[in-house]
């Protein structure tokens, strides 16, 4: 019967016998670790705000999408509307009395076809700016002296 | 480079990789005899230290200095080999057993050990050992660690490890006088 074996009487080694790794194995295990390190990666402004948002709660999330469709309603809505030609919208600022004046002294002169083109394009326009009734305009023109010479 | 030198440069990013290659240096073999010790394989311990030294990379910045930098990577890289036993055990479907037989025919393929018959012996005996007894048993016989120190590492009490090294040694030296009888 051999003799029981006992660890301590054993020589100690300081690891196990076995094969040693490859010739400069040590000398490039550095370069091959800091190779797989992940780098740093600075976070992108917008993917930065999109966790963000993600952070809110729930009830602020459907806030927030709600503003944001109705925003894009009334945004549509406002940009489907053609605005009033600019020239219509200048004149309107312009005070009444510096629209006579302008008309009175400049050199262009408003023809009866002017304003009969206007009339018959506008029926409704002459009621705006002419304030009599119809009574009141008959005696208005019984009071015009009249030159028959023109007519005859 | 001392080890608060090194955590010093490594939290100034223009120093970091600097000083996470001088950790590496002075780490490295310990951490892949230590692995290797374990998987016996040279390319797997090859894989298991390079994948101790990226989490450790991870997670330096949180490391508190109330424990070693070496006890502390010592943990990591125990817990890789643990972690790869356990897989390889479920990913093949083996019992211990078996993985421990693996392990031993790889030592037997050694070059290193051949012609040694009782160390080649004491080798399989020990690799016969279930996975945590053969860590403590390494830490203890080869690294002649002091018990305080495999218990930061293992977090095992020392009354835990020094019965678990009792009993690893016993193991050990019934198998070798089993096998030299044959």
């Amino acid at each position: 019967m051999n003799k029981p074996f006992k660890l301590d009487e054993h020589p100690r080694r300081p690891r196990p016998l076995l094969s040693e790794p490859p010739a400069g194995y040590f000398n490039q295990l550095p370069t091959r670790v800091m190779a797989r390190l992940p780098r740093a990666e600075a976070p992108t402004t917008s993917g930065w705000a999109w966790q963000q948002l993600l952070q809110l709660p729930a009830s602020l999330r459907t806030a927030l999408a709600t503003t944001l469709l109705l925003g894009g309603f009334a945004a549509s809505f406002w940009l489907s509307n053609p605005a009033p030609p600019a020239a219509v919208a200048s004149l309107d600022a312009v005070p009444e009395n510096q629209l006579v004046n302008y008309l009175l002294n400049s050199g262009t002169r408003v023809e009866n076809t002017d304003l009969a083109v206007l009339a018959a394009a506008h029926p409704e326009l002459p009621g705006t700016f002419l304030h009599a009734s119809d009574e009141e305009l008959t005696d208005a023109l019984d009071a015009q002296p009249i030159d028959e010479s023109v007519y005859f | 480079m001392e080890d608060h030198e090194i955590l010093a440069k490594f939290q100034h990013p223009a120093s970091r990789n600097l000083a996470f290659n001088q950790l590496v240096r002075k780490y490295q073999s310990k951490v892949y005899w230590h692995v290797r010790k374990m998987v016996v394989d040279h390319d797997d311990a090859d894989d298991l230290t390079q994948d101790v030294f990226v989490k450790v990379w991870k997670h330096l910045e949180n490391f508190r200095q109330d424990a070693q930098l070496f006890t502390w990577i010592y943990r990591i890289a125990t817990n890789e080999c643990l972690s790869f036993l356990s897989s390889k055990r479920r990913k093949f479907l083996l019992p211990l057993n078996d993985v421990g037989a693996e392990l031993a025919a790889k030592i037997e393929a050694d070059p290193a050990v051949a012609g040694d018959e009782v160390e080649l012996k004491l080798q399989q005996a020990i690799l016969r050992l279930p996975d945590k007894q053969r860590l403590v048993f390494n830490l203890r016989y080869y690294d002649e660690m002091p018990y305080e120190q495999m218990a930061e590492v293992t977090g095992t009490s020392v009354g835990a490890l020094k019965a678990s090294y009792h009993h690893a040694v016993k193991k050990v030296e019934e198998y070798v006088t089993q096998h030299s009888q044959e």
